[in-house]
């Protein structure tokens, strides 16, 4: 892809997660939630970035934090929020609601632990297969700075790398463990620094740059695809607003006001995308958000029968 | 049908052998599986035959072994894991009773996990407290989670062939004191034994006696002495508890009026309690006494081995639980 195709590319889908963030919190705010929704504001470009840097066949296991990478990775906008408001029309029938576990194996997007960190042997295990199968499909982990603090982690990257698994590991680290601020979680001032223990690269890139993310990413990707094994990138950014929509936060000093974002992903591209260009997709991201709202909130909550379905295949 | 007599570990062997040959989705990974061919010797040739790539020395670390296992299994092969004790299944906790037991419910059946985790269980002789629990009502109280207990040497390789082919999760608890125990085994490549198909080990009409795992041969052992005093007690072993064929049992329990559960387990919230429950709830008219339980003392497993023995039931104590519960 050319750079200015990539730029407005990665716009777009950084807009549209942006435009469904703030719609959301306008939605929780008037409506309440049935559920938990950790807002992943702030936070575009990491998953943006990282996520379209992937081929479609390749697989990812997404954090807890906001949609932006199963929308980056292909998934309907229409099933995602049908998974937040638990609808019919979600990926997963109507058993979602809150922070949801939307998958859709057709684009590869494999699920979330719902234990913080267990997505690292997951991940590793879905990259034997592509060894196995003779594929070259990479897997994509991503986590947050306090699942890095997991034992999973260490487990499946001294392995990943013995086996030199196609896996690349995305760190957002946004500086809050939920109340815990990463100084207080890390010895060492990067995540990446502990790449070196297991013999692979651990890359630091600017989380507020989609394209800089985007970069660092793919040269990750391309490695693991040649069979060079897996790389720790760590994107740092910042959680603009609570660990959940309605977090108060009293144990923050580093915000302003949970709206202002530092270095916004959106002013960053911006200075790439012609205003022009930018302007309109601001326009269409909010119009296809409205949209998808309305047909989400529309939709049928599922059957009661759903909840004895799918224990056993 | 053409028959071997093999030992339970080499059927087991025969079992993942055959269907490897089958289905080059399935593998093998587990600490020392490979090179040294197992703990206990189960996966002995396999290295050889199938090639680094499917059958995985891992480092020590069993949340990489199950959770790798899921992984993989969501993404179209077929993983069969070995943890070297069945304890351990605990240090894979969220991966066994989170990412095996609910991942295809939580995802609407978008996924698929058809993973085989093995676990060496029971009592060894001296491998101590966290060498030789029996675990299985821990997976057996969580919705997910196919459970399986072969008693025999023909049920192992035929239980954990239909495992494999099974789309669902299994938990595969192999007796550790069974694993030299010899048999009769097919050596057709489909013997299969469907899980929820209970074996009636013999036949009998005083009393009903469910048993499991090296319970099942200490349970006839209690039939025979039982047996010289005219009294002819049916043994039951239900091979996988869940499924569960309630129904064999049940069945067995109206003929008789009498029902005693044996496992190796802990007796308090073991895998019994819910069989007698059962029972009591579907036989209840049929009943001349209580259903009674016979399990482990509500002790951890202590180190000796002569101690160990007094903790769990021996074939003696079946024999006098069968003889008071008659008396009743």
């Amino acid at each position: 892809m050319a750079d200015a195709e990539l730029a407005t590319e990665l716009y777009r889908l950084v807009a549209l997660v942006r435009a469904v963030e703030l719609r959301l919190q306008q939605h929780i705010t008037e409506h309440g939630f049935g559920g938990f929704w950790h807002p992943g504001i702030g936070q575009e470009a990491v998953q943006v970035g990282a996520a379209t840097a992937l081929r479609e066949d390749d697989y990812l296991f997404y954090a807890h934090r906001g949609l932006g990478y199963a929308l980056a990775k292909g998934m309907a906008l229409e099933e995602l929020l049908g998974d937040l408001f638990g609808r019919v029309t979600g990926s997963t029938g109507g058993k979602g609601g809150g922070t949801a576990h939307f998958v859709d194996p057709s684009v590869g997007v494999l699920g979330q632990g719902g234990t913080l960190g267990s997505n690292f042997p997951l991940g590793a295990g879905a990259a034997i297969s592509s060894q196995l199968l003779g594929t070259d499909r990479v897997t994509a982990v991503f986590f947050g700075d306090g699942a890095a603090a997991r034992g999973t982690f260490h487990e499946a990257a001294l392995q990943a790398s013995v086996w030199k698994l196609p896996v690349v590991w995305i760190c957002e680290n946004n500086g809050w463990a939920l109340s815990a601020p990463i100084t207080e979680q890390s010895p060492t001032e990067d995540i990446a620094d502990r790449a070196a223990a297991y013999g692979v690269p651990g890359v630091v890139v600017d989380g507020q740059d989609a394209l800089a993310v985007h970069a660092v990413a793919g040269e990750a990707i391309d490695r693991a695809r040649a069979g060079e094994g897996p790389t720790l990138i760590e994107a740092k950014t910042l959680r603009i607003r609570g660990h959940y929509e309605g977090d108060r936060q009293q144990y923050r000093t580093d915000l302003t006001d949970g709206v202002e974002i530092p270095r916004d992903p959106i002013d960053l591209l911006r200075k790439v995308v012609p205003a022009g260009v930018a302007d309109d997709l601001d326009d269409r991201a909010r119009a296809e958000v409205e949209a998808a709202f309305e047909a989400a909130l529309a939709a049928a909550r599922p059957d009661p029968d759903i909840v004895l379905q799918g224990v056993w295949a | 049908m053409s028959e071997e007599t093999i030992g339970y570990a080499w059927a087991i062997n025969h079992a993942l052998a055959e269907e490897m040959r089958r289905d080059e989705r399935v593998w093998i990974m587990g600490q020392d599986v490979g090179r040294m061919g197992g703990v206990f010797g189960v996966t002995r040739g396999l290295l050889d035959e199938f090639g680094a790539a499917r059958v995985r020395d891992t480092t020590i670390n069993e949340t990489f072994i199950v959770g790798g296992a899921a992984g993989a299994a969501m993404t179209g092969t077929i993983p069969v894991v070995e943890l070297q004790f069945a304890d351990f299944l605990l240090i894979a906790g969220d991966e066994i009773f989170h990412k095996l037991a609910k991942w295809r419910y939580v995802h609407g059946g978008k996924l698929t996990l058809p993973v085989v985790v093995r676990l060496p269980t029971g009592v060894l002789g001296g491998a101590g407290a966290e060498h030789s629990a029996s675990l299985e009502a821990m997976a057996m109280h969580t919705p997910g989670l196919k459970v399986v207990l072969p008693a025999t040497p023909a049920d192992a390789k035929g239980l954990l062939k239909a495992a494999i082919r099974d789309p669902d999760p299994v938990l595969f608890f192999e007796h550790k004191g069974l694993y030299r125990r010899k048999g009769p085994v097919p050596t057709d490549a489909e013997h299969l034994v469907p899980l929820g198909q209970a074996a009636v080990r013999r036949r009998g009409d005083a009393l009903t006696i469910v048993a499991t795992g090296l319970m099942v041969s200490r349970s006839l052992e209690a039939a025979e002495r039982l047996a010289a005093d005219g009294i002819e007690a049916e043994v039951i072993d239900p091979r996988t508890l869940v499924p569960l064929d309630i129904e064999t049992i049940v069945e067995s329990v109206q003929r008789t009026s009498r029902a005693l559960v044996v496992h190796e387990a802990v007796r308090t919230a073991g895998a019994g309690a819910e069989i007698a429950a059962q029972i009591q709830e579907r036989a209840f008219f049929s009943l001349d006494a209580p259903v009674w339980r016979l399990g482990a003392l509500d002790t951890p497993l202590p180190q000796d081995p002569e101690l160990e023995q007094l903790c769990i039931p021996s074939g003696a104590q079946i024999e006098a639980a069968a003889r008071e519960l008659l008396r009743i």
